[in-house]
């Protein structure tokens, strides 16, 4: 009993002798105080909730021999150099964009990953979509149609992918080696890749509740799947790694890691 | 001459080529040496093979794993250089010095390059002309083949590349028995060319199959030695010619076996019953209500608990005592400053206790070294990061490659596959194949089942014609779960019979016809051969091996006998091989899991099913971490 007493009288007193403190400290001190720790908190707290958002990395995945090694150093150096092999590990690289050296101003330099697409490394991928702020999906397109099942797959379990889908990275699809002859438009590859990936959403939709091999479905339920249905935005482009023509590659990416 | 010696990253950028050989190489020898090769796992080998129309190349390779760089040399295959290994090295020292991430472009080397391949051909023109013993041979560069047993070997004879396999089993004949006189080291090299050759052809035809084929080798081998030794080149053409020309005459005069009890004769074995049911047969009719979701479809879920276990097992591996107290203390240290670079030496204990663990767990012995011969390759010349052991180190990559081994290399949805086969409005066709009584039935009818409930009609197809009460099996599976059955009864044409399923298919609308086989060993000639013209005949979707995770070591003869067999006999150019394996019983096994390791890693081919159980859900997916968890657990 006592010693409650005693306990309350001292913080009783505590209590008074604090108050006299704070009351002691001129007006403004104790405003801007109470200021620079509110503006600290502000701060901080929106660094954690955009720092996401800001993020800087862009991917460049899709099958095996589809050029992305080659793009990856005509992005950075503005020449393929020697030529590319089947990639056996990912190229990564935080740089400012080879045509963007001469502009002006501050130039928010772009951290790119090439990750090999040989299936066996697939899972490299899955290690970077969180971070991502950008993928770009490369496609051949003078061997387009041979691998056009393999292509739609990858492409369908990226867009698919649980980060994919919520945070809504924008998707570029890239038809590369455009400077043959051969090549298909982009149109066309669009099209066809629409096509494959109505196909597969059927089939793998069919079976919905016992599958569970991807996380979301894609497109609108009854109607024919195209790349306007996804949440995020895809789009389409040309590009050759062998000449160097990249600009769309290149504007996409600047688009989407905003300085 | 060489034909091409490059430089490129891990990374797949090329940072050198020899510029003084122009020539542009054929096909594409250094992607697929990577596939096939390099990302399979067997970056141990010596060399590989390629085989491009209008070129044969061999290659070699050597990793400076510190600065993730590779060395390629190509060179023809029926030129013997002998300089290449030791031109790669010298090639690795001293392109390391110059090497610099930033730097692209390394011109100056052509003439470090030069000198040393200058300097590699006459250390080896030196080396040949000591150890000439003077017999007569044709060329010196015979010469220097026959002493060097120990070298890869490539044969003196002109390969066409791209040839049939006929063709080149020919060859090999005319060629051996001039090289057969010369020397008795001669029998490794030929055991390699003919291993190569045939890796060759297998690569040209079906890209997707990475077999390994020197088991292969050896086991022909042991068995022409077992016949005297006479002809080293048993071309299988030969072999299986032999033997069918006995089978004939063998089957006119097969007569039952009478034992001492003088059973009467029976003049018909055939117990089928004609027509559907008969009375008896009713007990067998209760329909196989729907027995819950197939385990296929049910999420793995397996505890992550035993993660912080691994990192106290290193301490109990090194199990040479003596060797453990001046290893411990240096490898802390060494873990605690981590600068060394890794060598053979440091890394030779710490495989070796990782073969054996592996080989506790039900690997084949011969595999668990190929895969630490990779790691080891991988891992030399590399830097040990602080504050890791080396134990540690190699636990990490070998885990890697496991992964990347188990992680099938083509998509192995089956359900999408049946609807492309629907949309061209064929049946997919599935045959199961295997040996004795690993449970190609059982298994076939828990399949049959998934199917169904994924709402695809399916048709099975009797045509195991051989042992007697697999068609009724296969009938009371059908009737169980209502689906509709094929059979011809027994002693019929088991190819004939799965025609006419499949024709039936197409008529009635199924969509996938499951067709059983009869067991078979992989030595049964005739069997194998009765086999192949099924698939020939059938062109079946999917060619799936059935095999047991019991399996020890036969795991891998099962594999490659039956892809030889496969292949050999086959009459068009494009031989169909085992597209899949289905492993089974595997509830039985604990953790002895390595029999999927084995099978994978022999035959490239994925795992697609798991059988679990004895009832129709307990079929289920590979899973490949806690695999790979367990082996290394």
């Amino acid at each position: 009993m006592d010693n409650l007493e005693d306990l309350k009288i001292v913080t009783e007193q505590w209590w008074k002798q604090g108050i006299e403190f704070v009351q002691q400290i001129p007006p403004s001190q104790l405003y801007t105080a109470i200021g620079v720790l509110l503006l600290a908190t502000i701060w901080l707290l929106s660094i954690r909730l955009f720092r996401r958002t800001k993020s800087n990395t862009v991917l460049l995945s899709g099958l095996s021999g589809s050029g992305k090694t080659m793009l990856f150093y005509q992005l950075r150096d503005g020449s393929s150099h020697q030529g590319a092999v089947t990639s056996m590990e990912p190229n990564e690289g935080t740089f400012v964009l080879h045509n963007e050296n001469t502009m002006k101003g501050k130039v928010k330099p772009v951290h790119l990953v090439d990750v090999p697409g040989h299936s066996r490394l697939r899972s490299k991928l899955e290690e970077y979509l969180p971070r991502a702020a950008a993928v770009v999906f490369v496609v051949d397109a003078l061997e387009f149609l041979p691998n056009i099942r393999v292509a739609s797959e990858y492409l369908y379990d990226i867009l698919t992918n649980t980060s994919v889908v919520k945070n809504k990275i924008p998707v570029l699809l890239c038809c590369n080696k455009t400077d043959k002859v051969t090549a298909h438009t982009k149109e066309f590859i669009r099209k066809q890749m629409e096509k494959e990936i109505e196909k597969l959403r059927v089939s793998r939709s069919a079976i919905s509740t016992a599958d569970i091999a991807n996380d979301f479905t894609l497109g609108i339920e009854g109607e024919v799947f195209s790349f306007s249905h996804c949440q995020n935005k895809v789009t389409v482009a040309e590009a050759s790694g062998l000449t160097g023509e990249t600009d769309q590659v290149q504007a996409f990416i600047r688009e989407h890691v905003k300085p | 001459m060489l034909e091409q010696l490059l430089i490129f990253t891990r990374g797949g950028l090329i940072l050198w080529t020899c510029k003084e050989i122009g020539n542009a190489l054929k096909g594409s020898p250094i992607d697929t040496l990577i596939r096939s090769c390099l990302l399979e796992e067997r970056s141990g080998a010596v060399s590989f093979n390629y085989d491009a129309p209008g070129a044969a190349y061999t290659l070699k390779w050597t990793f400076h794993n510190d600065l993730g760089l590779v060395f390629v040399a190509v060179y023809q295959r029926i030129l013997h250089l002998l300089y290449v290994d030791d031109l790669l090295s010298m090639v690795k020292q001293s392109f390391s010095e110059i090497y610099d991430p930033k730097r692209m472009a390394y011109d100056d080397f052509d003439e470090t390059f030069r000198q040393l391949r200058i300097e590699a051909e006459a250390r080896a023109e030196e080396l040949r002309k000591t150890k000439q013993v003077g017999k007569p041979v044709s060329s010196v560069k015979k010469q220097g083949q026959v002493s060097k047993p120990g070298l890869e070997g490539g044969n003196k004879r002109v390969s066409e590349g791209g040839s049939k396999k006929d063709d080149g089993d020919g060859n090999k004949a005319k060629v051996s028995t001039l090289t057969n006189g010369h020397s008795n080291g001669n029998h490794q090299m030929e055991d390699d060319s003919q291993e190569t050759d045939l890796a060759n052809g297998k690569e040209n035809t079906s890209s997707n199959v990475a077999v390994d084929l020197s088991k292969l080798q050896k086991l022909r081998s042991k068995g022409v030695r077992g016949r005297g030794g006479v002809r080293k080149t048993d071309s299988i053409g030969n072999k299986s010619s032999k033997v069918a020309a006995a089978e004939p005459a063998k089957k006119a005069t097969k007569k039952n076996r009478v034992w001492d009890d003088a059973a009467p004769k029976q003049s018909k074995l055939d117990f089928t019953d004609s027509i559907a049911e008969n009375g008896n047969n009713d007990h067998v009719d209760i329909v196989a209500a729907d027995q819950g979701e197939s385990m296929m479809d049910k999420e793995e879920v397996f505890s992550s608990d035993s993660e912080s276990e691994d990192d106290d097992e290193p301490g109990s591996d090194e199990k040479p005592a003596e060797a453990k107290k001046k290893g411990w203390f240096s490898s802390v240290f060494q873990s605690i400053t981590g600068k060394a670079n890794l060598e053979r030496t440091d890394l030779g204990p710490a495989l070796k206790a990782l073969k054996e663990r592996l080989m506790t767990k039900n690997v084949v012995e011969e595999i668990a070294e190929k895969l630490c011969e990779s790691v080891e390759a991988s891992l030399e010349g590399k830097k040990l990061s602080s504050f890791t052991r080396i134990s540690s180190t190699v636990q990490a990559a070998m885990e890697d490659a496991l992964v990347r081994i188990l992680t099938p290399r083509r998509s192995i949805d089956i359900l999408r596959d049946v609807h492309a086969a629907k949309e061209q409005r064929k049946p997919y066709v599935v045959v199961f194949v295997g040996v004795n009584g690993v449970g190609k039935s059982t298994n076939l009818a828990k399949v049959a089942y998934w199917l169904q409930q994924h709402k695809v009609s399916v048709m099975m197809a009797a045509c195991d014609t051989f042992r007697s009460g697999a068609v009724e099996q296969l009938r009371t599976h059908a009737r169980r779960l209502q689906i509709p059955i094929f059979e011809k009864g027994y002693e019929k044409d088991p190819a004939v019979v799965a025609k006419e399923a499949i024709q039936e298919a197409t008529r009635n609308g199924s969509d996938v016809v499951l067709v059983d086989t009869a067991g078979r060993m992989q030595d049964n000639e005739p069997l194998m051969r009765a086999l192949s013209k099924l698939i020939n005949l059938n062109q079946p979707d999917l060619v799936l091996f059935v095999g047991e995770a019991l399996v020890g070591n036969d795991a891998v003869d099962q594999l490659s006998k039956f892809n030889q067999k496969l292949s050999d006999l086959s009459t068009s150019g494009n031989p169909r091989l085992i597209d899949g394996i289905l492993l089974t019983k595997f509830d039985t096994i604990d953790d002895k899991v390595g029999a999927a390791l084995s099978m994978v890693y022999i035959s490239g081919s994925p795992v697609m099913f798991v059988g679990c159980g004895q009832s129709y859900t307990d079929l289920k997916k590979l899973n490949v971490k806690a695999i790979v968890k367990t082996l290394l657990k």
